[in-house]
């Protein structure tokens, strides 16, 4: 059965129930729906390790009853009967569920299409193709240097429908494709090996630039050779467009989600309109960026998707919303419903994403905007300081404090990087970081959720190993 | 399930592969998350399908799984895992050769003393609302108390043409306790989790409520704390912190196909790679453990596979590929998270076997130093360089624990740190745990109290 066949069927299951719910006497309904076909090559150590071909076809609902009572059941069987059971169990789960203030559905909206979202050679891939795609990442990571060892890789071409249906009157859907390189690579030089170098494509066409992507990660890995410690210093950091995705984007998002905001726990709460960054600092949550890896034209829950200015010079103007944070709040739905969220949530690891869970308030692309400097030209301005183009261990929700380790980092010395450092970390609250940034670079890089660029901070804490 | 995936390897496809092996899987999960004091969501989850594995010209493998589950789409599954297999077959340098394992067939259904099926959806709400109130009955400032409940039902099958074919019924469950403190101009959080392989009996020994209690307290507490100092300490890592410790830095560099990716443990079987107050080991059938597993996902038994004994590298985690790379028994540590992806080498309930130091004696020979508490997890790499996060700190001072300070950050690399290990303690708990090595898993850890070295980031004095 085709994708776009099995699509038809499981909208027709989905709407079935919908009406069937519609005449229990509920308050709402809802269904979030999807069917994948995803292509994956994995390489290991130079080689390519398997391919694998995975068909999802899957639907969650939301039931909500009298006094916001929500149940949430979802099922990957293909049938109307297993989906009409998932119906069901929602309706059921719901009767023992407690209130849930301020609960709220999208009513029906205008969406306008995003453009570059599908691309009709990534859906009708050959697995050859995908195949040759890691093989050409490998080689020329390997032939730019001998000593760089492929160590580990992905190559993913993922096609698929969305779509969401409610009793509001919501009934959208979206064809997108995906596609993604990902490469680590290694090295050995004077007997000590190199920690993983890694680099990452991010799209929705087959033009992956294999060639390129695998000679930035031998470049990386050769750059990391004969590393030295340095000693504890205060003083001027680069951070890297992954850093900033990584690390600092992590920050940001749980300081704009709404339900953050709600409960008080957003170090942002009630600072609407006032400086929360330097001035240079302007960032938007951009749904409909063309081509954007998390662009869309309805959220997960339906929502119309839009623009949303968080931070503009430096003032924080907007949070980021579903149709719960936003009603609670009394504010406008941003459209920032997401199912796919990214962060480190038991639960959401345990459950997995997509129809399998409820939505949450997440970026879509998070996007910093650029400054007109290239990295080197950030660097001549240091006179000490740190480039850090990955930092491993990850942010303190909330509290925004930063305490990782210089995984990928160099020091710099009068405008030139002086050596990779060995050990190391990098200590300090985030959102002080982004109140002392005085330099952007115009580097901007495409990630999951977010397309960001080099951010430069001045006074940071650096300790030596 | 299981006649449709026998039919499936009697099909004429399955003739073309040197080896088929099919899992089926049927997936209930049972999440319920109470946020102070309101069930905020509660699901059910019930997933299912069947994944082929494959192995073709004795070099390559490939992989495709559906959730459609009868006969004729099991079928084109297979033949799509058979295409797979082939489209990288011409560039394959090396062979694939697999450890020989006994072809077993067994049936094993985890008999838990308070079956999850007894429990009315009712009952099920009553533990994470337990937490809850226990947590909110610390005080205003608990910002957020957050319980979640998770329940695992697996009903698996494992059949090769080998002539395998497995069944495992295997509950787990587990309850999260998340806590944010605010107050004195600062927010804390800390968390805390119980989980095993069984039923409801988890809750037996803890209850919910005392467990969102303690969560809540400590959270409470460490807002008047101070940030802990940077820099180099001798430390006492308390189980909680030691879990993660272990299972990052020390574990993952034990797994075969990292460590056979160069750096970490690689060729260093047989020499000292730690102190000799460490053995360290792996064992799928410890009763209760979050990694309860008594086969792998190869249909191979699971055991208690010594990886260091007193500072010697014995072995490392094996799937049937890397155990024959290495000459040596698989030990059943080839894992899926489900259905759908392809098994990989991981842990199931890596150990330390518990030495003989009561936690006052660990204290007491430390002059000046801290003692870590609790984990916010972290990551490390195949070369056992880690950062993770602590959720508390006691200073040691002159042996005695003085002032409580605030989580932080340690990151160093794992191999020198369990050098410096200096003492043991006598009590090994057994701690539930989590990995996200390309696909999720949940694992158990059995741990004691460790004395050793290690690099603080924090931001005080």
């Amino acid at each position: 059965m085709s994708l776009d066949e099995k699509w038809m069927m499981l909208g027709d299951y989905v709407r079935k129930t919908i009406r069937k719910l519609e005449r229990k006497g509920i308050t709402h309904a809802e269904a979030f729906f999807t069917s994948t076909r995803t292509t994956e090559v994995a390489i290991r150590n130079s080689e390519i390790l398997t391919q694998n071909r995975a068909d999802d076809d899957g639907v969650g609902f939301r039931v909500v009853i009298e006094k916001n009572k929500v149940g949430f059941a979802c099922t990957n069987e293909l049938s109307e009967k297993a989906v009409l059971e998932a119906g069901e169990k929602a309706l059921a789960i719901a009767k023992v569920s407690s209130e849930v203030p301020n609960f709220a559905l999208p009513a029906e909206g205008t969406t306008s299409k995003v453009n570059g979202l599908f691309d009709v050679e990534v859906a009708e891939v050959n697995v050859e193709d995908v195949v040759d795609i890691a093989k050409r990442a490998i080689d020329a990571a390997e032939e730019y240097d001998k000593r760089v060892i492929a160590k580990d890789g992905r190559v993913v071409f993922m096609a698929g429908w969305r779509g969401v249906v409610n009793t509001l009157g919501v009934d959208c859907e979206e064809r997108e494709t995906r596609t993604a390189l990902y490469l680590a690579g290694g090295g050995e030089h004077d007997g000590e090996v190199t920690s993983s170098c890694s680099d990452y494509t991010f799209k929705r066409t087959p033009n992956l630039n294999p060639e390129n992507l695998g000679e930035n990660v031998a470049k990386k890995v050769i750059s990391m050779f004969n590393p030295k410690p340095i000693t504890s210093f205060q003083g001027t950091v680069i951070f890297g467009p992954e850093a900033v995705s990584y690390q600092l984007c992590d920050v940001l998002v749980d300081a704009l989600k709404g339900e953050n905001v709600i409960a008080g726990r957003s170090a942002w709460t009630r600072r609407i309109g006032e400086m929360v960054a330097s001035e240079n600092l302007t960032i938007t949550d951009s749904a409909t960026l063309e081509g954007g890896f998390a662009s869309r034209s309805f959220d997960d829950e339906g929502a119309p998707s839009q623009n949303t200015v968080a931070i503009r010079e430096g003032k924080l103007e907007s949070f980021l919303h579903n149709a719960t944070t936003a009603n609670a709040l009394k504010t406008k739905n941003t459209g920032n419903a997401s199912r796919f969220p990214g962060g480190l949530d038991m639960v959401r690891m345990i459950v997995g994403n997509g129809y399998k869970a409820k939505p949450e308030v997440y970026p879509s692309n998070l996007v910093i905007q650029p400054g007109n400097k290239s990295k080197e030209t950030l660097l001549a301005e240091i006179d000490k300081g740190v480039l850090i183009e990955y930092m491993g261990g990850f942010a303190q929700a909330g509290s925004g404090l930063i305490s990782a380790q210089l995984s990928q980092a160099f020091y710099i010395q009068n405008g030139e990087i002086q050596h990779p450092i060995k050990g190391g970390m990098v200590s300090g609250v985030a959102f002080d970081w982004f109140k002392q940034i005085c330099g952007i670079g115009n580097d901007s890089k495409q990630f999951v959720n977010s397309f960001v660029p080099s951010l430069m901070v001045g006074n940071v804490k650096i300790i030596g190993a | 399930m299981l006649e449709n995936l026998r039919k499936c390897l009697e099909t004429k496809i399955a003739t073309q592969a040197n080896l088929v092996q099919l899992r089926g899987q049927k997936r209930t999960i049972i999440t319920c998350m109470v946020k102070n004091g309101v069930i905020e969501e509660f699901s059910n989850v019930a997933l299912g399908g069947v994944g082929a594995r494959v192995l073709v010209d004795n070099k390559s493998w490939g992989f495709s799984s559906t959730s459609m589950v009868d006969a004729s789409n099991l079928e084109k599954t297979l033949v799509n895992a058979v295409k797979l297999a082939k489209s990288s077959s011409k560039l394959k340098k090396q062979q694939i050769r697999l450890a020989s394992a006994k072809t077993v067939k067994a049936d094993i259904t985890l008999n838990a003393k308070k079956p999850l099926q007894n429990f009315s959806a009712d009952d099920i709400a009553e533990i994470p609302l337990d937490a809850c109130k226990g947590a909110r009955e610390v005080g205003q400032r608990i910002a957020e108390a957050k319980a979640t409940y998770i329940s695992i039902a697996d009903d698996k099958y494992f059949l090769s043409t080998e002539g395998a074919e497995i069944h495992q019924n295997i509950t787990r469950v587990v309850l999260y306790v998340d806590i944010i403190a605010k107050g004195n101009n600062t927010i804390c959080p800390a968390s805390e989790s119980l989980g095993h392989a069984g039923g409801l009996e988890l809750f037996d020994k803890t209850s919910p409520y005392a467990l969102g209690k303690t969560t809540a307290e400590k959270a409470a507490r460490l807002l008047n704390a101070k940030a802990p100092p940077s820099g180099k300490f001798r430390v006492v890592v308390h189980p909680t912190l030691c879990a993660t410790l272990l299972h990052e830095a020390i574990g993952h560099p034990l797994e075969a196909d990292l460590a056979m990716s160069g750096g970490g443990f690689g060729n260093q079987i047989g020499k000292f790679v730690s102190s000799k107050l460490v053995t360290i080991y792996d064992d799928g059938r410890v009763e209760g453990g979050l990694g309860y597993f008594p086969y792998d996902d190869e249909g191979v038994e699971c055991k208690h596979t010594v990886l260091i004994e007193n500072g010697v590298l014995r072995s490392f985690m094996h799937d049937r590929t890397s155990a024959a790379l290495s000459s040596v028994s698989p030990t059943g540590n080839a894992h899926a998270w489900d259905y759908s992806v392809e098994p990989l080498i991981r842990q199931t309930n890596i150990g330390i076997e518990a030495g003989d130091y009561a936690e006052e004696e660990l204290i007491e020979d430390v002059k000046e130093g801290l003692f870590l508490e609790g984990t916010f997890g972290g990551q490390a790499d195949v070369n056992a360089d880690f950062t993770f996060g602590f959720q508390s700190a006691k200073r040691i001072n002159h042996g005695k624990l003085t002032e409580e300070l605030r989580g932080a950050n340690v990151a160093g690399n794992a191999i020198e740190v369990f050098k410096t290990i200096d003492a043991v303690g006598k009590d090994a708990v057994l701690r539930p745990g989590a990995c996200g090595k390309f696909q999720f898993a949940i694992q158990g850890r059995v741990v004691p109290a460790i004395r050793c070295e290690i690099m603080v980031g924090g931001m005080g004095e």
